[in-house]
């Protein structure tokens, strides 16, 4: 079975600084890879690299079978989902708004908005604007969006910080869909109990290399 | 969903954000509207001359203020919902055309206002066919600065002196709008043809356009 | 290193001849001795589109080829053409203020035109100043430089249609209807300020190419973040 990720001998550079290096790295169907790291090591770095967003400057590699160095990554990125640190709301428009936007790029019907709002617990508080809503609220509409396009290759960069148990538990469920699904999830966390405890792999960041943490 | 379709919801949400917040009209515009009265107050010329240089002040306001009403839309876009919009696959040139239908939108609103608070203070003798060459004009004025903001926009995106950055890079190039636009009011009053202004706009327009487009995938990479 | 000071060498010796040229000639009749300035001006303004045409050319073949000499040609272009543009511009308007009386001819494109192109090379060095990591620094300013190519031209063509329709002259001389001796001086100094610009884009170049040589691995963003000492912190 093809990784749904694979690098290999990737580096990238920042600034004219490299921030990753002899990064090898191979994720499967199926599997939740955790990646684990102090402040500063790259993990969002790599994270943006997983997402195509940001190209490599050395080595090979693929994201859902698009080779990383070529535009190819362009078909994939509709495949891909994440939740980084901040999320990606418009604040002047209400969470609903934010949801109905995002369900209209990615070419869904409207009418699926107001059940997933139910399913995360907003339904009765999506009237709210973005910017007088917690961050929370604002991370389940991020979960919402996600439950409706479904990605391959979910993402989550420090997804759970901040949260209550409740949005956590929701956040677990999407990973879990995803991997039901026969995708793959790669997990960044400070938090290594975590990673240990939902993580098939953990891997460690350390001086811009990618280690095995087991 | 197809380009047309992401580029409508882009221009949509971009004007429904600024209906909410207002700025351009509650704010930017009032400033223009203050500098139009500051111009013949600081010169301390006769009335005569006032209402003569009215239409020539005019657009160079309008390209003063609309510089800053080009810039704002794309100011207000942040790296996450850059990255949103490219993980949900939204074509780079679609988000370009998007932001250049709202902001034209704003452009226009703008100067058809500041237009009319012109006439009323500095009360310009205007020839038979002025406001549907002026409509022409700023129709075509409002499109071509806007293309031009928006790919200043983008190329200063992050940067942390954007905005006298982007200003410096937009005011130059745009000339070719400002002349088009106020020699076809001028054409008029002197009995000439405005065709060859409207085609030099016609002209920038198109090419800011090719330009946008065909740069959008580069730039959205240059803006990483 | 060898190469460029050859080059300098060069250039020196073409600026002297080109000098002995310019005082030589006999200068025109209306204009009188002021009309010297033509050999500075002339070819600043030559160079000045020169030096942007090699800098769009540059920054489209970055677009396309990706490679980092392109970017070093393109600004180096950009700096040396800076340059140029200003002497162009200043002696042009010292040249019309001491002979017409008007510093600025609002009748000639060439003049606006090139004071456009003097804004977006500021532009674009501003542009690059504010941008760290080398690539996206390349990148903005090739897509900048793109879209001046485009436009420039557009600009020219405007102001050309505002004098046209307007019937204004250029209050300039267009050149050919100069004496002979004075546009072969003219060349001469042509001549010599392009191996000038060329001797200064050989420096520069090399310059941003040892720049880049010299940017070393630095210590990496993580390495530079130690653990706290928790042990310390009651005694802050």
């Amino acid at each position: 079975m093809d990784p749904l990720v694979h690098l290999e001998n990737a580096g990238v550079s920042l600034g004219g600084k490299p921030i990753l290096r002899h990064v090898d790295f191979s994720l499967q169907p199926g599997q939740v890879a955790g990646i684990a790291g102090p402040n500063g090591s790259g993990k969002t770095t790599l994270i943006r690299l997983l997402t195509t967003l940001l190209r490599i400057s050395e080595g090979a590699g693929s994201v859902l079978g698009a080779d990383v160095t070529s535009d190819e990554v362009f078909t994939v990125r509709p495949s891909i989902g994440m939740i980084g640190h901040n999320p990606a709301l418009i604040d002047e428009l209400t969470l609903r708004e934010n949801l109905v936007h995002v369900v209209r790029l990615a070419g869904l019907a409207e009418e699926r908005v107001d059940p997933v709002l139910d399913v995360v617990g907003l339904d009765e508080a999506s009237d709210r604007r973005a910017d007088a809503s917690s961050f929370g609220m604002r991370r389940r509409i991020e979960v919402a969006h996600l439950l409706l396009t479904r990605p391959r290759l979910l993402l989550l960069d420090e997804a759970t910080s901040g949260l209550d148990n409740s949005a956590r538990e929701l956040i677990d469920a999407l990973k879990d869909r995803t991997i039901a699904d026969g995708g793959g999830v790669v997990m960044v966390s400070h938090d290594h109990q975590r990673l240990d405890a939902s993580c098939d792999e953990v891997m460690a960041l350390s001086s811009g290399r990618l280690e095995s943490a087991r | 969903m197809s380009f047309w379709n992401q580029s409508l919801e882009i221009a949509r949400v971009d004007l429904r954000v600024e209906r909410r917040l207002g700025d351009t009209l509650r704010i930017v515009l009032p400033f223009a509207v203050v500098a139009l009265m500051v111009f013949p107050l600081s010169l301390g010329i006769e009335l005569a001359t006032i209402s003569r240089i009215g239409p020539a002040v005019f657009w160079a306001l309008g390209i003063l203020f609309g510089m800053q009403v080009a810039l704002r839309l794309s100011a207000a876009d942040t790296q996450e919902r850059r990255d949103l919009h490219a993980l949900l696959g939204v074509d780079p040139a679609a988000r370009f055309v998007g932001r250049v239908l709202s902001g034209g939108v704003l452009m226009l609103a703008f100067l058809v206002v500041l237009f009319i608070a012109m006439v009323l203070i500095y009360g310009p003798t205007l020839p038979s066919g002025s406001w549907s060459t002026v409509l022409l004009g700023t129709v075509l004025f409002s499109i071509g600065l806007t293309e031009l903001g928006t790919l200043a926009g983008e190329i200063t995106a992050g940067l942390r002196n954007r905005t006298a950055l982007a200003s410096l890079i937009v005011a130059p190039l745009a000339l070719p709008l400002v002349i088009g636009a106020s020699q076809s009011l001028e054409a008029l009053s002197r009995g000439a043809g405005i065709l060859p202004w409207v085609l030099l706009m016609l002209a920038t327009d198109l090419a800011l356009a090719v330009i946008g487009v065909g740069m959008a995938r580069p730039l959205e990479e240059a803006t990483r | 290193m060898t190469r460029i000071r050859v080059l300098f060498g060069v250039a020196a010796a073409a600026m002297a001849v080109g000098l002995w040229f310019a005082l030589t000639a006999p200068p025109d009749a209306l204009q009188g001795e002021y009309s010297r300035i033509i050999n500075v001006h002339v070819p600043s303004l030559w160079l000045a589109f020169l030096a942007f045409g090699v800098t769009a050319l540059g920054s489209i073949m970055w677009l396309w080829k990706k490679k980092q000499r392109w970017d070093r040609l393109a600004s180096a272009s950009a700096e040396v053409g800076v340059l140029f543009t200003g002497i162009g511009l200043f002696t042009g308007m010292v040249w019309g203020q001491a002979v017409w009386g008007r510093a600025w001819d609002w009748g000639d494109p060439r003049l606006t035109s090139t004071a456009v192109m003097f804004f977006v090379y500021l532009g674009y060095i501003a542009l690059r100043n504010a941008v760290d990591d080398p690539v996206v620094k390349a990148r903005r300013s090739a897509i900048l430089g793109v879209v001046a190519v485009v436009q420039v031209p557009l600009v020219y063509f405007s102001v050309n249609l505002f004098r046209t329709l307007h019937q204004t002259q250029s209050i300039r001389p267009d050149g050919s209807t100069m004496p002979a001796e004075m546009l072969v001086a003219m060349l001469v100094n042509v001549a010599a300020f392009t191996i000038l610009y060329v001797a200064l884009m050989a420096a520069r170049t090399d310059i941003a190419r040892i720049e880049e040589a010299n940017r070393e691995t630095e210590l990496l963003a993580g390495d530079a973040v130690k653990p706290p000492k928790l042990s310390e912190v009651g005694d802050v």
